[in-house]
């Protein structure tokens, strides 16, 4: 499986990559994109099972560019991991197609409760 | 100091940001590095090492400015940290900017989820230098914190009633 990581800050994806193999999934296949233009364009490239977004970045943020999958006829599954989890954000995220909204700050067993409702 | 009653202006508590910093703390880092909390600080940041600071704003319903203040001597060993930097690679610039800019933009994400919404978040700011609010910013809550003894500081600062 591939799992798509989008978020500006490298110290974040760091600790994604790194709570994914805590939560026991870390055999899987990483890409990494920097903000959602890249994300948007690395779901058309590389495929990937599923899309791992942070919500607050430069270029395009994560639900712009969840809408743009959207409207582009994608339906990969897409979760948020972002420092924002009011219910506002997550009726948001819900409304625009996202499969789950996971809270920074978040332990391995948030990933796993996540993931597994998509794998 | 200008921190003013908390009564009078719509701001966070001091045990709320405490709690925030230590969840999103002990996530970066691990349970076991937990920071200690310095309700009557015995040492300020020491600037002589240099100072870097990372702020986020927040507007809409609540608007604020959320910032930390760590010395280079704290600001390095978190990067490496979180990044799980070998011990011969010492953290860039770079990667202790963007440790610093995750660090507030999670503080300032969790703040403003306690705070009447709705309201957005900016990309994080950061420097090395000290924080300085201009005028029409008021400090409405301050935590000192150590580190493995290196003093961190979280304010909050909203606009002047």
């Amino acid at each position: 499986m591939k799992i798509l990581i989008a978020d500006d800050s490298r110290v974040m994806r760091q600790i994604v990559i790194r709570t994914l193999r805590q939560a026991g999934h870390g055999g899987h296949d990483i890409v990494e994109a920097e903000n959602g233009r890249d994300a948007l364009a690395k779901v058309a490239t590389e495929s990937p099972d599923l899309v791992l977004s942070d919500w607050n970045m430069p270029e395009m943020n994560g639900i712009d560019c969840l809408s743009a999958l959207r409207a582009s006829g994608s339906q990969v599954p897409f979760g948020f991991v972002t420092s924002e989890g009011s219910e506002d954000m997550r009726a948001r995220a819900t409304a625009a197609g996202a499969a789950f909204l996971i809270a920074k700050p978040f332990t391995p067993e948030a990933f796993d409760d996540a993931l597994r409702s998509v794998l | 100091m200008s921190t003013v009653s908390q009564e009078r202006y719509d701001a966070p508590t001091l045990d709320d940001v405490a709690f925030v910093v230590d969840e999103v703390w002990r996530s970066l880092l691990g349970d076991e590095e937990g920071l200690d909390r310095l309700d009557h600080p015995g040492h300020a940041l020491d600037h002589r090492v240099g100072t870097w600071t990372g702020a986020v704003s927040v507007t809409g319903e609540w608007r604020a400015t959320v910032t930390v203040e760590l010395g280079a001597d704290a600001a390095g060993p978190l990067a490496a940290r979180m990044l799980a930097l070998p011990d011969d690679e010492p953290p860039t610039d770079a990667d202790i900017a963007d440790a610093v800019g995750e660090l507030v933009n999670m503080v300032g994400g969790n703040v403003k989820s306690l705070m009447p919404g709705p309201s957005a978040l900016s990309l994080p700011l950061v420097a090395a230098g000290r924080a300085a609010h201009p005028s029409e910013l008021v400090e409405v809550t301050r935590l000192d914190a150590a580190w493995h003894d290196r003093a961190v500081r979280f304010t909050v600062a909203i606009p002047r009633h």
